[in-house]
């Protein structure tokens, strides 16, 4: 028995070690320093460069990422008390936060680069008259297409449903979005939709599921399949336009006669959370010069700093983000606050079609 | 675990039949009722806390209409989540498809990784641990990059078609073995083959060789001795190797959403949507509990028509 | 190893089926890695054909990334630990289910094997609620946790199915010498249940090492590795870092098991 026991305990002591080595070193050092922040932010933008000037400022800070893979996870994960102090979620979802109590109102002048963000940003950001969110990045969503394989694709939505390009069309994997889309297709004002009409998108989409090659979920999977032929015609953000004509694959990226659809990313701090100094010190590095730049180099995003926009002189990015043409903000639609019906009710249509 | 009662009494198959040495049958059984705590206690334990505790927070969540007030709110049970997946009879037909591919998935994996089995039991001589780590050790590079990898073989502008039309073996690139739930089906025999393996080759390293060369000098046929012997006495690998494969293939979805394409969703993708993407954990939970009870239901008929006792020996 | 069939004479010609099946397989399972390290060398940005020249800046990416090099780390570390802890534990309960017989043997059994059917996703939401519940950071240590559990179930039926062969008149005989229960456990017992232990242990190990779904719920500040890479791969532009990384892990662990099997031999 003692030298079981004893084989035993050299196990569990080889095993704390071995474990216990790790641990320590994952362990949130959060007595020490400045204190801790926590957020919960989109995979991708926990990479240093992103919060760069939050960083060098504060350096002693405990900075933890918690993934989100969606809009509707940040949200449910926020819903479901996440102890994040940071969250990111996009136009379309603030107001959920807001409805719920989740976000704190902010006091703009503890936010040194304010006065750097444009106005149409930061009032997508109120609700009620009330600053809740800070804008950090924004861009498009459109008809990203082969101009060999698919040349004609190019000036409107209905593309993404013409069985010309059967077997060759790849859709973001989302329920708005795609009540986006076929609410413009259908010619139906996507904030009053009845019953009936969501049927009919429903049925648009099942249709469309015999062209649609795959459901993308992440911006590569689409890259790798457009840049093989595989795809001809997608929904896609101006980040995989830009991967694609650098890489030298005939790509165009369409202003459909419907018009662009826009997008705007914003931070918000957790009510009553522990860390408000950190968290309005994050936010605020979100907006300076380096950071901001950061997000539109690697991601080709645009950034809520307008001086830093100002400042681009790469051709490519100017005609990738469009900055120099100032109509197309005209045609652009920001995505609406939707309801928390709506937004249920959008999610399960688009459940339901991929399981028809 | 709690409820049990005098080990030593009723342990053993054949410990305790009656015979010589009684001095060391005292001592055997104290030292097994000793040694069967230790044994109990650390995996109840850890199953419990890690496993148990979290299933019931699961079914705490789809007895709640929505998520909000947090995980540990106080609000009264609903069964409003199950109601709406009886409405959905697309979901339980999803469901019954996940089921036949988990099946063919599980067979086919079976039969192929028998013969590799075999192989590394009675072929592959002193090097058998190598060839078997060999077999593993692909499985230790990112699914997700590998997948890419086939993707970038099979795609229209991949190896095999620009080999294909280049030949003038077909005009058009050929398309199927992507984005289908034939694909899926594909993968995931690919994928399981190699883990079925092991619980055959543990089955089958426990026959004992004398048992060939007794029944090779009484005269028996190669194909005779593995009918008779090789197959029944690696009945419990085997069916332990299957289940192994089709219960966690029931719920798969990171396959599905990587080569399945538009049609190719499983049950498993409507699980994950619901958790990820609708923000619906309650309905998400319930899906999962259909599922959970499914598949054991499914499992225990299909154990009790092979008879339950080969299983455990 | 045994080789039964060539202790009789009547021994047909062996025409290497098997070894050529097993052979096909292997290349199989290779060759993705095999166009992985073609495309970890190739001067795009972009996995397509044809290769555009060569090039060794991907690497050098990769070793200069300290956060991909310590998820590597991690991963090793996490998978290490869960497998061994799986092991011991899925050891624990085949010889309780193959020796004793007792009341809550069935539970156990099916507790154990449970896992195997709760989606991952499931699994993983369920764990951070009772990591939120019980206030413990997540951290490595919440990803090992998780993983013992889904490697468990593996480990169980793989081992499950060696000990049911073990005759019980062995421990029988191990008492009669004048053997204690738990001598008769360390000496009879394990070493005939030894390979399958091995085998266990190398599932767990391969079932946490690449493991994203609970991972990506339960790591804390450090990632393990395919955590790491669904956060890079948001962005297309970092793929080819990431293949040459997931080369080079790859590259260790087969220089790894071919220096183990040398040794090995030489012993």
């Amino acid at each position: 028995m003692k030298r079981y026991a004893r084989s035993v305990l050299a196990v569990v002591a080889v095993l704390a070690l071995l474990i216990g080595g790790a641990g320590i070193s994952g362990m949130p050092t959060a007595a020490q320093g400045s204190g801790s922040l926590t957020v919960l932010d989109w995979a991708g933008f926990d990479d240093e460069q992103f919060w760069i000037d939050f960083k060098n400022a504060h350096p002693d800070v405990d900075v933890t990422f918690e993934m989100g893979a969606s809009d509707a996870d940040i949200l449910a994960k926020m819903m479901a008390g996440s102890q994040a102090d940071v969250f990111h979620p996009y136009t379309g979802w603030l107001q959920f936060y807001v409805e719920e109590g989740l976000v704190e109102e902010l006091d703009t002048s503890r936010l040194a680069n304010w006065d750097k963000v444009p106005e149409r940003f930061k009032e997508l950001g109120q609700f009620d008259g009330k600053q809740y969110f800070v804008p950090y990045d924004w861009g498009y969503s459109s008809v990203l297409y082969r101009t060999d394989l698919a040349p004609e694709a190019g000036d409107s939505w209905d593309a993404m449903f013409d069985p010309a390009y059967s077997g060759h069309i790849s859709m973001w994997d989302d329920g708005v979005a795609a009540v986006d889309v076929a609410s413009q297709v259908l010619g139906l004002d996507e904030l009053n939709l009845t019953e009936e009409e969501l049927d009919k998108i429903q049925q648009l989409w099942i249709d469309q599921r015999e062209l649609n090659l795959f459901y993308w979920s992440g911006e590569p999977e689409l890259v790798e399949a457009m840049a093989s032929g595989d795809v001809w015609v997608a929904y896609a953000w101006q980040g995989a336009y830009a991967l694609l004509r650098a890489q030298g694959v005939p790509v165009a990226y369409a202003n459909p006669e419907e018009g662009r659809h826009s997008w705007v990313g914003y931070y918000g701090i957790r009510a009553g959370t522990e860390n408000l100094d950190n968290a309005y010190a994050f936010l605020d590095g979100k907006l300076a010069e380096e950071t901001a730049r950061n997000v539109v180099e690697t991601f080709y995003y645009g950034s809520a700093n307008q001086d830093v926009m100002a400042s681009i002189d790469d051709p490519e990015l100017i005609d990738v983000l469009a900055i120099d043409d100032p109509t197309v903000l005209d045609r652009t639609f920001f995505s609406p606050a939707i309801s928390a019906e709506q937004r249920d009710a959008w999610a399960e249509m688009w459940v339901d079609v991929k399981a028809s | 675990m709690t409820t049990q009662t005098p080990v030593a009494e009723r342990a053993g198959p054949s410990a305790y039949r009656a015979g010589a040495g009684r001095p060391t049958r005292r001592r055997l059984r104290l030292d097994r009722n000793v040694t069967f705590w230790g044994l109990v206690i650390p995996p109840s334990v850890w199953l419990a806390l890690f496993f148990l505790v979290p299933l019931v927070l699961i079914v705490v969540i789809s007895l709640r209409p929505d998520l909000r007030g947090g995980v540990l709110a106080g609000v009264p049970p609903t069964l409003d989540q199950y109601q709406t997946l009886l409405e959905k009879p697309a979901y339980m037909r999803l469901f019954g498809t996940s089921i036949a591919m988990a099946l063919g998935v599980a067979a086919a994996a079976t039969a192929l990784a028998f013969p590799i089995a075999y192989f590394l039991a009675f072929r592959a001589g002193r090097r058998a641990g190598l060839f078997l780590a060999l077999l593993l050790i692909p499985f230790w590079t990112s699914f997700l990059l590998r997948v890419m990898a086939w993707k970038v073989m099979l795609g229209s502008g991949g190896v095999i078609n620009s080999f294909l039309l280049s030949t003038g073996l077909t005009a058009e690139p050929v398309a199927f073995l992507l984005y289908n739930r034939f694909a899926v089906v594909i993968t995931l025999v690919y994928v399981w083959t190699p883990f079925v393996a092991l619980p055959i080759l543990a089955g089958l390293q426990r026959i004992d060789p004398t048992l060939f060369e007794a029944a090779a000098d009484l005269g028996s046929t190669p194909a005779r001795r593995f009918w008779r012997i090789v197959l029944p006495l690696s009945a419990p690998g085997v069916i332990a190797g299957f289940f192994m494969c089709f219960i966690p293939t029931v719920g798969e979805y990171v396959t599905p959403l990587l080569v399945g394409g538009s049609g190719g969703s499983m049950y498993g993708n409507l699980i994950q949507d619901f958790f990820t993407k609708a923000a619906n954990w309650p309905l998400g939970a319930a899906m999962s509990l259909v599922m959970l009870a499914g598949t054991l239901l499914f499992v225990a008929l299909a154990i009790r028509l092979i008879n339950p006792r080969r299983l455990v020996g | 190893m045994s080789e039964p069939a060539t202790a009789q004479p009547r021994a047909p010609k062996r025409i290497p089926v098997l070894g050529g099946y097993y052979a096909l397989l292997i290349a199989l399972l290779y060759l993705p890695i095999v166009i992985l390290v073609i495309f970890s060398l190739n001067a795009n940005q972009v996995l397509a054909f044809p290769l555009q020249g060569f090039t060794w800046q991907w690497y050098a990416q990769a070793l200069a990334n300290p956060t991909a090099v310590a998820a590597a780390r991690n991963s090793v570390l996490v998978a290490l630990g869960s497998s061994v802890v799986a092991t011991a534990l899925a050891t624990m309960v085949a010889i309780l289910v193959a020796r004793f017989s007792f009341r809550g043997k069935r539970l156990l059994l099916s507790l154990a094997v449970l896992p195997l059917i709760v989606p991952y996703i499931v699994l993983a939401v369920a764990l951070l609620l009772l990591f939120a519940a019980l206030d413990v950071n997540r951290s490595l240590w919440t990803v090992g946790f998780a993983h013992t559990v889904i490697a468990l179930p593996y480990a169980l039926l793989i081992i499950v199915a060696r000990i049911g062969g073990v005759s019980p008149f062995l421990d029988e005989a191990s008492a009669d010498l004048g053997a204690d229960y738990v001598t008769t456990l360390r000496r009879v017992v394990l070493p005939i249940i030894a390979p399958a232990i091995l085998a266990a242990w190398l599932v767990a190990f391969t079932a946490s090492f690449d493991e994203f779904a609970l991972a990506l719920f339960l790591a804390g500040p450090d990632p393990t590795l395919p955590v790491f890479i669904y956060g890079q791969l948001r962005f297309a532009s970092r793929l080819p870092m990431l293949i040459s990384l997931a080369t080079m892990v790859m590259a260790g662990t087969l220089t790894l098991a071919l220096v183990a099997d040398r040794l090995r031999r030489r012993s």
